[in-house]
Parts: C-alpha cells; structure tokens; sequence
C-alpha cells in the first residue's frame, strides 16, 4: 500500500513571513519517525501557519525541513509527502466516500483493482463500508472526518498534519475518532503533529509535546516536563479536577432530621 | 391551496404557448370565435423546408449562441479566478458590471462606430462579438462565486495528496465547478439566443437572426409566422431548462439521504 516509509521530522530556524510581519520565528523541533507530536496555543499564535509552512502551503522565510535524510522545503506541496487536514472534515464533493478515499491512488495512475482493494480494506477498518457510494453531503461529521483520515492514509505519508481534526465534533465522536487516529497511527507508523487547543486531547494523542506562543514554539523533552510547565496550564486542569472531585467530600453533609 | 397556485402558475405559463401554437396551425381565425375555423400545416411545412428562410435563420441563431457560451464560459470560468485573487477584486467586479449598467442599445450604437471602421459590422462574427461583451460579463460575475476559501482550501489539500497544476484542475476544479459551469453554459446561450438589439444594429440587416425574423413578421402583421417563429424561439431553452433540471436533480439526490453516525 506505501509509496512512502514513515521518516523521522526535523525542522530547523523555521521563519514564516506574512503581510511584512514575522509570524514564525525561530521554530525548531525533531519527532522520531512513526511518533506523533502534539501542539498546543492559543488560537493566534501561528499553530496553523506552522502546519500549512511545512506543507509548502505557504513560503518559508528563514529555516528547512527535513523528513528523514532529504530536505523538503524547496519541494512544491505535491512532491512533499506530508498531507495537511483540515480543522474542516473537507470532503470532494463531487466524488463519493469511495472516491475520495481512492483520490490519492489514482493521482498515482494505480491500477484500478489494486485501488479497490486498498480502498475497501481501509473503507472496513473505518467502518466506512456501507457508506462507500454515498456523496459527502449525506455524511455525519464524524463521518466525514473518518473518510478524510482515510483519504490521507492511502496515499501512506511521510509525515501526516492535523490542524485541530476533531474540533468540530461531539465529546462522544471526538474521543471516538481520538481512538481510531491511535490505532491507525500505530498500525500504519504514521509521523504526525497534531495541533490543537484541547489540553487532553494534546496529552492523548502525542508521544512528543510542544507549546506555541507568539509564533515561538517550546519543545518539551517529555510529558512530565510538559505537565510540570505552568505555562501549559496541566498543573490548573489537574487542580480543578481535584478540586472538583474532593469539593463534595469536603463540604459538610446536610443532616435530615425531620424524623429526629 | 398548493396544488390550485402550482396549476395557476403552469397556466399562466402554458397557456400562451398553447395559443401560439393554435395561431401557427390556423388558416383562419376570426373574433370572437374560440377556436381556429381552419386548419393548416402549410406554415410549419414552410418553416422545415427552409422556404421563408427561418430554418437557416434558426440554423444561424443556435451557431451564435452555442458559439457565444462556450466563449463566454471558457473565458470566464479562469478570469473569474484571476479576479477572485487580484487585490483590486473589488473594483474590477464593478467595472465588470457595466456592460450591464449600460442599456444594451446605447451600447450596441457605440460599438456599431468601432465595428463598422474594424469592418465587423454586418458579419455573424461581429454580433457574436457584441454579444459576447455581455456574456463574459455575466460569465464572470456568476463564475466569481465559485472561488471561496473552501475551494481554495480543497485544492491546498488535492496539491498536499499528490496533485500537480493540470490534476488540480482536471481532477478537483473542473467537476466541482461542472453545476455552475453548464448553469453558465445555458445562461450565456440565452443571452446570445434572445438577443435583438446587437443583432440588429452590429448585424445591419445582414445577419438573418431568429429574434430579427420573428420582430420582422410581427411588425408587418404576419401573426401567424411570427407565432411559429416565437415558437421556435422557445424550443431550445425549453429543452436546455429540461435537460438542466435532471442535471441538477441527479446531481442533488445524494443530499436528500437521511444523516446517521
């Protein structure tokens, strides 16, 4: 099914410029070949400019990326290997579930029995199947984010960027999803940053953690570190589920003595 | 209360389709009879074998407008882009707009002055020109609204999956835009199919179309072949509007399934 191996991430100086101001500056990080890294910050501080930079979506500045030994960052975005999802679940919408899972093969000339095969195969792990001939527009949200998925692992990329996926969905999809990202990452070695604003989803979902501020990115060197940071505001979350969880033991138990 | 407004409405359109079809099969008709006293078939008879000269005129007409909204919408379809991502997008859809600003009339005087020095004046090509001012206008105007950050965002996402320049238009902006593009296609066909003023005053005489045919028995009383020729007039977008709606309602029947996760 791989046109593409999983390679480790290192990215170096990176610097984006956008209308004459510098909105990245200086990031730097690494994350181990089949590793996701999660991202965390606040809407604003250039998570998505980071992502959109890496796939060649937007021009660099200053700085390079590599994946593995080769350097990608004077390649355009098609030759990369590195898909970007959307915070969006973007579906074609003029192509069904089927059709949009095998987009990447056929840009590929696949033959068309090897496209079947893999798509069906994957459309069985999404629990796709039986929606593989129905158009985008008849799709739940989780639905849609499911297809998507599976239309950026076909095409089994280097490194795989997912701006806040699961945003938009209930808790109960999200933790859903959450679980079938896990599972697929794993299985297939994906490379991934995952961004979002969700501290949990952030401490579920990544091997490596990172926080951005003001177009600055901070690498942390595990996930003790990242909580024990103050700025992450782990230590807070944690508080206030203790807090909430001890306040009703703590707070005295009223006494019914009507029958006293 | 539905029903009785949806049979009003088709009455009001069918009816004078109805009547004019009555006149082009009467041989006499006089008030304040209901019905044709005679019948013939003469007039039709005529009109396919050519000898009034409407089955050419037809002929010429649907070359124009099929002409005109292929241009239009192939011209259209990537100015439209191009406007969509210039920084003076603004100023440039308004002064798009003003082939529609202008009466066509004023419009068709003016360039009637250019065509005739650029010795266009009189020829098929000229009106076709004329014409298609107006039809790439509207082309772009409607085409314009095609390219939103959406658009935008799935053709970012088709080039990080592997598409290079020809597969993102051939394989992401060319189906998606299909609805809008052969809304475009028949639109601009009707500009050129319905138009008289360019045709009258760019084309001189000289250019025997359909509207200039049908305009011509009306003023000199020949009701009769003026029905016909109105009746003509309405074939082709008729069957356009027919084929367009199973078109789109192919198209939008995946949208009526009931949603479910």
């Amino acid at each position: 099914m791989t046109d593409r191996t999983p390679m480790p991430l290192h990215i170096d100086g990176l610097g984006v410029d956008l209308g004459g101001h510098r909105v990245l500056q200086g990031v730097s990080l690494a994350v181990a070949a089949g590793a996701t890294m999660a991202i965390i910050g606040a809407s604003g501080c250039g998570k998505t400019t980071l992502l959109r930079a890496i796939a060649g979506l937007l021009p660099l500045a200053a700085g390079r990326i590599a994946l593995g030994p080769q350097r990608v960052d004077a390649l355009p975005p098609q030759r990369r290997g590195i898909v970007y999802l959307n915070q969006e679940p973007l579906l074609f919408p003029h192509l069904n579930v089927f059709d949009n899972i095998a987009f990447g093969l056929r840009l590929r000339h696949q033959a068309e029995r090897t496209i079947r095969q893999q798509v069906d195969e994957l459309l069985v792990q999404l629990e796709l199947d039986a929606l593989a001939p129905r158009s985008p527009q008849a799709l739940s949200g989780g639905q849609r984010q499911r297809a998507a998925f599976g239309r950026a692992l076909i095409v089994a990329p280097s490194l795989l960027l997912l701006d806040e996926p699961f945003s938009n969905l209930d808790p109960e999809t999200r933790i859903a999803m959450q679980q079938v990202f896990k599972q697929l990452a794993h299985a297939r070695g994906i490379t991934a940053l995952f961004v979002t604003h969700d501290l949990k989803e952030s401490l579920r979902m990544g091997d490596h953690f990172a926080m951005m501020h003001d177009g600055r990115l901070r690498h942390y060197p595990d996930r003790a570190a990242f909580c024990a940071d103050p700025a992450t505001g782990v230590a807070r979350e944690a508080s206030f589920w203790s807090d909430l969880a001890i306040g009703p033991a703590a707070a005295p138990v009223p006494q019914d003595d009507s029958h006293a | 209360m539905r029903r009785l407004l949806a049979m009003l409405l088709g009455a009001a359109l069918l009816l004078p389709l109805a009547l004019l079809l009555l006149l082009s099969v009467s041989r006499q008709w006089t008030w304040p009879v209901l019905w044709p006293d005679r019948w013939q078939l003469r007039l039709w008879h005529d009109l396919l074998s050519d000898t009034a000269g409407i089955a050419s005129a037809v002929a010429r007409s649907l070359l124009m407008a099929i002409g005109v909204g292929l241009l239009a919408t192939a011209l259209g379809f990537p100015t439209s882009r191009r406007l969509a991502r210039h920084r003076r997008r603004g100023r440039l859809l308004a002064l798009i707009h003003l082939p529609y600003a202008l009466s066509p009339v004023v419009l068709a005087v003016g360039l009637l002055f250019v065509f005739l020095k650029w010795h266009l004046a009189g020829h098929m090509a000229g009106v076709m020109l004329a014409q298609l001012i107006f039809a790439y206008a509207y082309a772009v105007i409607l085409l314009s609204g095609f390219w939103n950050p959406r658009t935008d965002a799935l053709v970012d996402l088709a080039r990080t999956l592997g598409a290079d320049g020809r597969q993102v238009w051939w394989r992401v902006l060319l189906p998606m835009a299909l609805p809008m593009l052969t809304v475009c296609l028949f639109q601009t066909f009707l500009i050129s199919w319905f138009d008289y003023p360019l045709a009258l005053l760019i084309g001189s005489g000289q250019v025997q179309t359909l509207t200039i045919r049908l305009f011509e028995y009306f003023s000199s009383g020949d009701i009769r072949l003026a029905a016909s020729c109105a009746l003509l007039l309405m074939a082709p977008p008729l069957l356009a509007l027919l084929v367009n709606h199973r078109l789109l309602s192919s198209a939008a029947a995946p949208h009526l399934e009931t949603l479910d996760d």
